[in-house]
């Protein structure tokens, strides 16, 4: 089911959670909200499942507004932040409840309801905790048996909040993995909210970043992360060197030196050129000056565990952070107070904000 | 007040059985033989001493008094009535509470203080002033004789009274649970197609369920032994409305301490069976919901 | 959040009718047992005009109602009060076996019928009691005089304090405790440095209940004072008294007065409960 998304606004109090915020929804596809707490991307959740009504603007599922469909009405399965499991009910009892509590004419024989629940027991790989109480499961557990239980009901769209917010990490990247499976198998239209940026990008089909209660960049993973639509999208997909330069005649510079960015550079003035730490590129240093168009570093802090080497530099005062291979940290034989060029391969710069 | 305390305290843990645990703080030995010594004197010797003049009294006079008819009829009247009365509490205190914590509402907070009232107010004076409203000539009583039945100085009197003196119980005992109710859980059931009254019954009210079933039996057994608050609106006709306690305090007043011994005795022996029911009623409930 | 939880979730709230509907039922409920029986003390004691409200209230025997009862009230609430800190101290801060058989215990009053606590003592210290012909030969008089009828009320009021306190300083823990021994502070500055700032509130909560029961029990003391006037009948037993003889009106003045102490005790905790707002929510968590 295809979900559109026009201007919806929402505010509480005197705090504006989302300010007219349009979006479309594709059937079957897989859609990340990222943000940071408070960019109105739970309210947003929270507006397409029908808990909470927005102040204007509309939802509306394949072309039919959703204004006067109640919750219970909306057939949208929804995964809770804290799983909110009945905890009087054992796993089994909790993921038949949206069965049982159809109207009469409705809902599927008790022997219907048994195999379905089995069935989605098993799809779970929980079959075998059935009759168990809710306080009794793993976080893990609690929350497939969360998931089951929405899916019970056979939405058309699913909703996580936070799915894995309350998980630790390992759990975490293998549900994360499952879960991709799962709707690669069943293709329900589904949104999930986060705030971790890496499981947005490792899991959706398309992110959406939000901020302040607008949406600020919508696109595959690959787009937003390689094609950030403006700083704060930079900085939120992940580690990044923020070095202070400037905009001369259309020319980025850090200490005078000119700087290769992609995308638009912007009017003259103090600027920030933003460089992820895999996109700096250390070169042994020469025995006397600096090289053309490159700079010259000290390395003041080094840490070299797993594949990934991780670098602190002294860019004329200012922390650079570096990451490269161990083999290339090897081939430079670099090590704490030795001096090396840096280059950026790729950078963006943006205006300084006043 | 540490010396008792300090060689406990600073001898080696023990494996195995100790009475107290390993601690470092002061002053349990004091503490403690002080709570036991006033428990004993004030409570534990003279509940004890009763049994004891209630065994001396003998098997078969303990019987015949207990079994008289009119003694069990009170019986019959105590627990009826308080039973009722904390059934009849559990409906309207649940929506006293479910009003107080879910609503806000000009008055709340006045009615909120009122609640305790039953707790602060004398029981005699309670009992005057049920009496004077439900009364044949008072504002409620007058408008029953109206329509042909009397509350007061009736069975029905006795649970007006027992309602009163039991209601602060199911609300204070069930209000912090509907305030700790997950909202999200609510959500999740209306987001799974329940309706509003679903929610209720087969997520709300199991919830609820054994804060007020404590609820139920603290005001049950309150209810049973209540006297201040029935003598005056229950009439106290034999073998209408005449309650247990009432019965205890005629048998002193006759200086028949045996009677008054062994009806107590019994009371209290009963009073503890059903508690002990309730308890096991609890556990059943709360093991059916493990956290 | 936590004070308007569902205020903010539309989903999950009753339609506006029902809403106004359990409203109103919760208030018609109460309006019919808490407040009309408020409103009758009072008018039943005023039905007569100002003059005769004064001249019931006036009366030595009611006046010296008054003072028993005050009295009674002065012994019993500090007895208990001690106790209750005493007691909340050993169970709260400390683990023994047999923790919960005492806490069980210590409930014991309050589920024994208000005439039982009376006759249990009666039936030790009365004439026909088990040290009756004992006392009466040394001259001593406890049933039918004062120290039976502040027996019976330390008897009904014994848990109050205990029962307030316990929970609190069971969720207080004893890490703060325990930094004030290793810093060197004794047991006694612990307490009253520590432990004594962290449960104020309780233990003013808990003497002012044990005060009002104190004060207004009348099934425990009925059986044991023998309704002597102007010597051993406190207020409530006066109310009972003047009822039965069909003076109403002074029935409801002495009655009035102590309607009007039940509600000085629930304003003073709904005081307390705003004053100690944050303290009490921490409690709770």
């Amino acid at each position: 089911m295809a979900i559109e998304i026009r201007n919806v606004e929402k505010t509480f109090g005197a705090f504006t959670a989302l300010g007219g915020v349009s979006l479309d929804v594709r059937s079957g596809e897989l859609l990340a909200l990222l943000g940071p707490s408070g960019s109105g991307k739970t309210t947003l959740l929270r507006i397409i499942a029908g808990l909470d009504h927005a102040d204007a603007g509309e939802v509306s599922f394949d072309g039919q507004d959703t204004r006067d469909r109640a919750a219970r009405d909306r057939k949208v399965g929804f995964v809770f932040q804290h799983y909110a499991l009945f905890r009087h009910m054992t796993v089994f009892d909790n993921v038949a409840f949206g069965l049982r509590v159809k109207k009469k004419a409705e809902r599927p024989a008790e022997m219907d309801i048994r195999r379905r629940v089995d069935q989605l027991l098993t799809m779970v790989q929980l079959s075998h905790l059935a009759t168990r109480y809710p306080s009794q499961l793993s976080g893990g557990q609690r929350q497939r048996v969360a998931l089951a239980r929405a899916l019970a009901i056979e939405p058309k769209v699913l909703l996580l909040d936070e799915p894995f917010g309350a998980l630790d990490a390992k759990v975490r990247k293998d549900l994360r993995k499952w879960l991709r499976h799962l709707h690669d198998d069943m293709h329900i239209t589904s949104i999930f909210v986060t705030h971790d940026q890496e499981e947005a990008l490792e899991l959706a089909d398309r992110v959406v970043v939000m901020n302040h209660g607008q949406i600020i960049q919508v696109g595959t993973p690959a787009e937003v992360y390689d094609h950030p639509a403006d700083s704060f999208v930079f900085d939120f997909l992940g580690g990044v060197n923020r070095l202070n330069g400037v905009i001369e005649a259309g020319v980025a510079r850090l200490d005078g030196k000119a700087v290769r960015v992609d995308g638009a550079v912007g009017a003259d003035g103090p600027a920030v050129i933003y460089v992820r730490p895999h996109q700096v590129e250390l070169g042994v240093a020469p025995a006397e000056g600096v090289p053309e168009g490159k700079w010259s570093a000290r390395v003041s802090s080094l840490h070299a565990a797993g594949p990934v080497a991780r670098l602190e530099l002294d860019l004329a005062g200012r922390a650079l952070e570096a990451q490269l291979s161990r083999d290339r940290l090897s081939d430079l034989a670099l090590e704490v107070g030795s001096w090396c060029t840096v280059d950026f391969r790729h950078a963006r710069v943006f205006p300084a904000k006043s | 007040m540490t010396a008792a305390a300090s060689t406990t305290a600073t001898k080696p843990a023990r494996r195995g059985w100790a009475f107290l645990a390993p601690t470092i703080l002061p002053g349990f030995g004091t503490a403690f033989g002080f709570t036991l010594a006033y428990l004993c004197l004030i409570v534990l010797i003279p509940l004890g001493h009763m049994a004891l003049r209630a065994a001396d009294v003998g098997w078969d006079r303990f019987w015949a008094i207990t079994l008289a008819p009119r003694v069990l009829h009170a019986f019959f009247v105590s627990f009826g009535c308080a039973l009722a009365a904390a059934l009849i509490n559990a409906v309207f205190g649940l929506v006293v509470a479910w009003v107080l914590v879910r609503y806000r509402f000009p008055g709340r907070r006045l009615i909120d203080a009122m609640v305790d009232l039953p707790f602060a107010l004398p029981t005699s004076v309670a009992g005057i002033a049920l009496t004077a409203i439900y009364a044949p000539n008072g504002w409620i009583g007058a408008l029953a004789k109206a329509a042909g039945f009397k509350i007061a100085f009736t069975p029905l009197g006795i649970v007006i009274a027992l309602v009163f003196v039991g209601m602060p119980f199911i609300v204070r005992t069930v209000e912090p649970v509907l305030q700790d109710l997950d909202a999200e859980v609510e959500e999740a059931a209306a987001s799974l197609g329940a309706t509003r009254w679903q929610t209720f019954t087969k997520v709300l009210l199991p919830t609820i369920l054994p804060a007020l079933i404590t609820g139920v039996a603290l005001a049950f057994a309150r209810g049973v032994g209540e006297y201040g608050s029935v003598i005056f609106i229950a009439g106290n006709i034999p073998a209408v409305s005449e309650i247990v306690p009432l019965l205890i305090v005629a048998r002193l007043e006759q200086y028949d301490y045996a009677g008054a011994t062994v009806i107590a005795t019994a009371m209290m022996g009963v009073s503890f069976l059903m508690l002990l029911g309730i308890n096991f009623l609890q556990r059943w409930t709360r093991s059916r919901h493990a956290r | 959040m936590p004070a308007e939880p569902h205020s903010r979730r539309p989903a999950v709230g009753e339609g506006p009718m029902m809403r106004l509907a359990l409203i109103g039922l919760a208030i018609l409920f109460l309006a019919a047992f808490l407040a009309l029986p408020l409103v009758a003390v009072f008018s039943q004691a005023l039905a007569k005009g100002v003059g005769a409200f004064l001249k019931g209230l006036a009366d030595p025997d009611a006046l010296s109602a008054v003072r028993l009862t005050l009295t009674v009230a002065a012994i019993a609430v500090p007895l208990n009060l001690v106790f209750g800190v005493a007691a909340s101290w050993a169970i709260a801060k400390f683990n023994f076996r047999g923790k919960s058989l005492l806490l069980a215990l210590i409930d014991l009053p309050f589920s024994v019928s208000p005439v039982i606590s009376g006759l249990v003592y009666v039936l030790l210290f009365g004439l026909h009691g088990s040290f009756g012909p004992w006392l009466r030969d040394h001259g001593v008089q406890i049933i039918f005089a004062v120290p039976g009828v502040v027996m019976a009320t330390v008897f009904v009021t014994f848990p109050f304090v205990a029962r307030e306190l316990i929970p609190l300083m069971q969720e207080q823990g004893v890490e703060d405790e325990e930094a004030a021994i290793v810093l060197g502070a004794s047991g006694w500055q612990t307490f009253r440095l520590v432990t004594l700032p962290n449960i104020r509130w309780g233990l003013l909560y808990g003497v002012l209940l044990c005060n009002a029961r104190a004060m207004g029990e009348f099934g425990a003391v009925s059986v044991v004072s023998g309704h002597i006037r102007g010597k051993t009948n406190t207020m409530p037993l006066h109310v009972e008294i003047l009822y039965n003889e069909y003076n109403f009106v002074a029935a409801f003045a002495v009655a009035s007065l102590l309607a009007l102490l039940a509600l000085v005790t629930l304003a003073a905790k709904a005081a307390l409960e705003w004053r100690f707002a944050d303290q009490i929510a921490a409690a709770k968590r």
